[in-house]
């Protein structure tokens, strides 16, 4: 799941600017300074008829950081931010405890977030088809460990990121829609609250 | 003329020497013999085989890891610089294994977590399942549906109920250690700098002296290329510290060796005024020699300690010699055979009071000591055969012109003390001496501690600090050893255990540490766990809701029932069970038994108290049981030393009489005394090894005392004798107190103090009526 936040983050920021289309894309999606939209989440799971899929809203804050608000079936805050991963409890957000792997994970989302495209071009080849309403980016992993999770992480859109789908080598596929996203100047009192707290 | 024995001596010497240097030829065939584990000359430890093993278990790495950080602003650059040298290390001959991240072997680890399942289950998820089924279903549901759940290692419809996830979470986090997830390398980062890993491991058949010695190389090599690419290197290892030692004692064993061979020569050259009187240097060469060759065959090698200690007998061999030549000062002409012969009963006294003196260190239960006994006591013997053997025949028809000078010098200084003597008398001076001994000794401090046999390069120590502070990594030479009758018994003593560290670990007073409970779960526990599985079923609905099947549930449920029960060899076996790996001693007699290493603690005593009560739970501190036996062993070695006095009292009797021995041991002892009493004054503290070179500084000082008792050639030339060999011996001990190493230079210390009062002492065990006939002398 974490990857397919990183994927959006990643989609979002001006990080990818290498080639000229990239560079256009990183351009177009680095603009606004704050992102507010829904999401609907979907996890094919080989054995299921149905998908796992839940909703909820997120905000995404250019040097804050990333509000991913769950809120069907069950209600879940989180926040990422250069400090990690934080889950909010009854006593106010609590630091999702980092163990190795997975810490690196956030890590290398966080250095995306970060706009360190080096370790993300390093890691995956990046493919951009289409034009500025409407392209597709498909990232391919080229590091072995990242292999041996992924296939590859699709990632469509026009002005904003509207959907991204990763593929998993054990037979499993997420996708993310992200939908009635509307681009802003500044974070509401309490949003900003949330990233500050 | 020369006697039978006069012709036939030296050739049957030569022949000795001879075979000693073929014998010490075939021990370096194979390169130098030479050890610098300090370990290997202190007492071994308790007679226990399990602990010994243990503790190798724990040192392995020590003498064989290394573990390099490199350092750059960029992860890319610190990784791939690491990357570069670990090839390069790869292809070279030293290192076995070179590691830089994770092999991925995600396979082996996810089909090592799904069998698992049961077995390496947590004790905290283990818990809720069993108790309480219900909040347990419902987290899975969350968990489900968390963006931030983690590793993606294992596919959901083969984990429903996510117990392989739980057991990938808990696997233990390395401190700063962290797994860059592309490269699949480990990495640190602190300062602002990111620290790229490596880690290297020799050839387990490296038992040789050029191991550390390589490994210091290509570490320099690689700092100087990461340094001028304008990056950081740091390194640490026991390797680096042993090449350290390696390279100091030679630097040592030149300055000490060379500065006494130097001195030793110049003073002959200027006393006796002679080319050929050189030759007497030749004593000295024997005892080297015949010191190395004996502890090569003793011990299979000689450790580079017992040399540095052993070159200081440089001073002491070459004593044999001076003392017929320096009767060139009492007789008109000189002639070698005669001169040896005159003080022959006096050269073996000598003789037998050292060696008696160096046994005495061979009783103790330090290995090192024993060595050095062993080198000295050879050596000793080489020099004494050699001295009367062929240095006669060498120096045949030499004749010798003495500086008159310095007798003349010799005679005053007798005088002076016979003056001072008749102007004092005894009581004051004595007086004098008991309140310096006495103040002198109230503040004497005893200080004991392994650390003092290494000395720590400043440097090494900086960067081993870098090191732990970086990957927050620091091990300490403490762990507990603990046993079971079966694995059952031994994961419940580690889990109690472990009950108690936690405590440590949540208030700080020690960083973490390592058992197989956190691997694993008993037979028993495995057990209850999958009696507790059923109960699971009547809470499927919230997860039927979300779409999982029913059957799927079920199957599941059926599989993790059949999991078999596993032991410790299988869970170790799998690649999740690798940093485990090393604390497992396996079966030993009946019993079995695993260690539980420890980090960054910082209050040994704490630890002794979490075995207590505990049953097959024991603290191995070898360091701490090492400091509290050095002063238990100060104790014996103390009566060791009256006891050496009480031996060469007996010896002397028969040459001496009652009160003349006595005279001839009282007078080293006081001058021990003395010096001991200087330590004081100096601020210096007393160890053990300043304590084992008062030991010798009796066995020296007997043999002043009595070449002054046994005046062949006169008052003059006796002192004169003495002085001479003091001072070529002083030279030598004295260069050992300028040594890096706190133990040697302790030791140099006290013995050249020693010989100082020694030296001092030794006109006043000539005979008190001749006292005034000596007065007489240097007047003449």
């Amino acid at each position: 799941m974490r990857r397919l936040l990183l994927a959006t983050a990643l989609s979002l920021l001006p990080a990818l600017a290498q080639a000229f289309g990239l560079e256009q894309l990183a351009a177009q999606l680095g603009k606004p300074a704050v992102v507010r939209g829904e999401f609907v989440q979907q996890k094919f799971l080989r054995a299921l008829e149905k998908p796992l899929t839940s909703r909820g809203e997120f905000v995404l804050a250019k040097g804050h950081g990333l509000l991913w608000l769950l809120k069907t079936p069950l209600q879940q805050d989180y926040r990422i931010d250069e400090q990690g991963i934080a889950r909010r409890e009854a006593g106010g957000w609590q630091a999702i405890p980092q163990r190795s792997a997975s810490a690196q994970q956030n890590r290398l989302f966080l250095a995306v977030l970060g706009g360190d495209s080096s370790g993300l071009q390093r890691d995956f080849e990046l493919a951009l088809q289409g034009d500025a309403q409407n392209w597709q980016l498909t990232l391919t992993p080229r590091a072995l460990l990242l292999k041996q999770i992924f296939n590859s992480i699709r990632i469509d859109g026009g002005a904003l990121v509207q959907r991204i789908v990763l593929d998993e080598t054990q037979g499993d596929r997420t996708e993310l829609l992200l939908q009635n996203s509307v681009a802003a100047d500044a974070l509401s009192d309490r949003e900003q609250h949330d990233f500050t707290d | 003329m020369t006697s039978p024995i006069e012709r036939r001596a030296p050739w049957a010497f030569l022949a000795f020497l001879l075979m000693l240097l073929a014998l010490g030829a075939w021990q370096w065939r194979n390169g130098a013999p030479l050890s610098t584990d300090i370990l290997e000359l202190v007492p071994g430890s308790s007679r226990d085989a399990l602990q010994k093993s243990a503790e190798q278990r724990m040192q392995e790495p020590l003498n064989r890891e290394l573990l390099v950080l490199v350092g750059y602003p960029e992860r890319e650059r610190a990784i791939a610089a690491a990357a570069r040298l670990a090839d390069a290390w790869r292809a070279g001959a030293l290192f076995e294994k070179v590691q830089t991240g994770v092999q991925a072997d995600l396979p082996a680890l996810r089909e090592q977590l799904l069998q698992g399942r049961l077995a390496l289950l947590g004790a905290t998820t283990r818990e809720r399942l069993i108790d309480d089924p219900k909040a347990f279903i419902e987290q899975r549901v969350q968990q489900l549906f968390d963006p931030f759940a983690g590793f993606g290692l294992i596919a959901n419809q083969q984990d429903w109920l996510g117990l392989a996830a739980a057991i990938a979470q808990q696997r233990p986090a390395s401190a700063n250690v962290q797994l860059d997830l592309g490269s699949g390398a480990f990495f640190a980062e602190a300062d602002g700098q990111q620290w790229a890993l490596l880690r290297a491991r020799t050839r387990a058949d490296a038992f040789d002296m050029n191991a550390p010695l390589e490994a210091a190389r290509l570490v320099a090599e690689a700092r100087a290329q990461v340094t001028a690419d304008g990056g950081r290197l740091v390194a640490a290892s026991g390797l680096l510290y042993a090449a350290a030692a390696q390279q100091q004692a030679t630097r040592e064993i030149t300055w000490v060796g060379g500065g006494a061979t130097v001195g030793a020569l110049l003073l002959l050259l200027l006393a006796f005024r002679r080319v050929r009187v050189l030759l007497a240097f030749l004593p000295v060469v024997a005892a080297l020699l015949a010191g190395c060759v004996a502890c090569v065959a003793l011990f299979g090698h000689i450790n580079v300690l017992t040399l540095m200690l052993g070159s200081s007998l440089i001073g002491v061999a070459s004593d044999y010699p001076l003392h017929y030549l320096s009767k060139s000062w009492g007789a008109a002409t000189w002639r070698s055979w005669d001169a040896v012969r005159a003080t022959l009963p006096g050269l073996s006294l000598s003789l037998a009071t050292n060696l008696i003196g160096y046994l005495a260190l061979a009783c103790t239960p330090f290995p090192a000591l024993t060595q050095v006994a062993v080198f000295s006591v050879a050596g000793l013997l080489a020099a004494y055969l050699c001295s009367i053997c062929l240095l006669p025949a060498l120096l045949n028809g030499l004749q010798l012109r003495p500086r008159r000078s310095l007798l003349s010098l010799a005679r005053r200084l007798l005088a002076a003390r016979a003056a001072l003597l008749r102007r004092t008398g005894s009581w004051p001076l004595s007086l004098l001496v008991l309140a310096f001994c006495g103040i002198g000794l109230m503040r004497l401090e005893v200080h004991n501690d392994l650390r003092q046999w290494i000395g720590g390069s400043p440097q090494l120590l900086a960067e081993a600090k870098a090191v732990a502070k970086i990957t927050g990594v620091q091990p300490t030479s403490q762990f507990f050893l603990v046993r079971g009758d079966d694995q059952t018994q031994l994961l419940e003593r580690q889990a109690t255990l472990a009950a108690r560290l936690d405590r440590l670990v949540a208030d700080g007073s020690l960083a973490g540490y390592q058992a197989l409970p956190q691997l694993l779960a008993t037979a028993e526990q495995q057990q209850r766990l999958r009696q507790a599985l059923p109960a699971l079923a009547q809470h499927w609905q919230p997860l039927i809701d979300l779409g999982i099947p029913r059957s799927a549930l079920d199957d599941e449920l059926r599989q993790l029932q059949a999991l078999p029960v596993q032991d410790i060899n299988t869970a170790l076996a799998g690649p999740y069970g690798e940093p485990w790996r090393s604390l497992w001693l396996g079966a030993s007699g009946n019993q079995v038994a695993a260690l539980v290493s420890l980090r960054g603690l910082s209050d040994a005593t704490l630890l002794a108290a979490q075995a207590d009560g505990l049953e097959g739970v024991c603290l191995v501190d070898r360091l701490g049981e090492l400091n509290r036996l050095f002063a238990a062993t100060q104790v014996s070695a103390s009566e060791l030393k009256l006891l050496s006095c009480l031996l060469i009292l007996g010896l002397l009797v028969f040459p001496f009489g009652l009160k003349g021995a006595l005279r001839v041991v009282l007078l080293p002892l006081l001058a021990a005394l003395c010096s001991l009493a200087s330590l004081g004054w100096l601020g210096q503290p007393l160890t053990l090894f300043s304590l084992f070179g008062l030991l010798l500084v009796t066995a020296i000082g007997v043999d002043y005392a009595i070449l002054m008792r046994e005046r062949v050639g006169g008052s003059g030339a006796s002192l004169l004798g003495v002085l001479l060999s003091a001072l070529t011996t002083w030279l030598s001990f004295g260069l050992l107190a300028l040594s890096s190493t706190p133990a040697v230079s302790n030791f140099g210390l006290a013995v050249g103090l020693g010989l100082f009062f020694a030296s001092l002492f030794a006109p006043w065990a000539g005979h008190a009526h001749t006292d005034t006939s000596h007065a007489a002398e240097a007047g003449e």
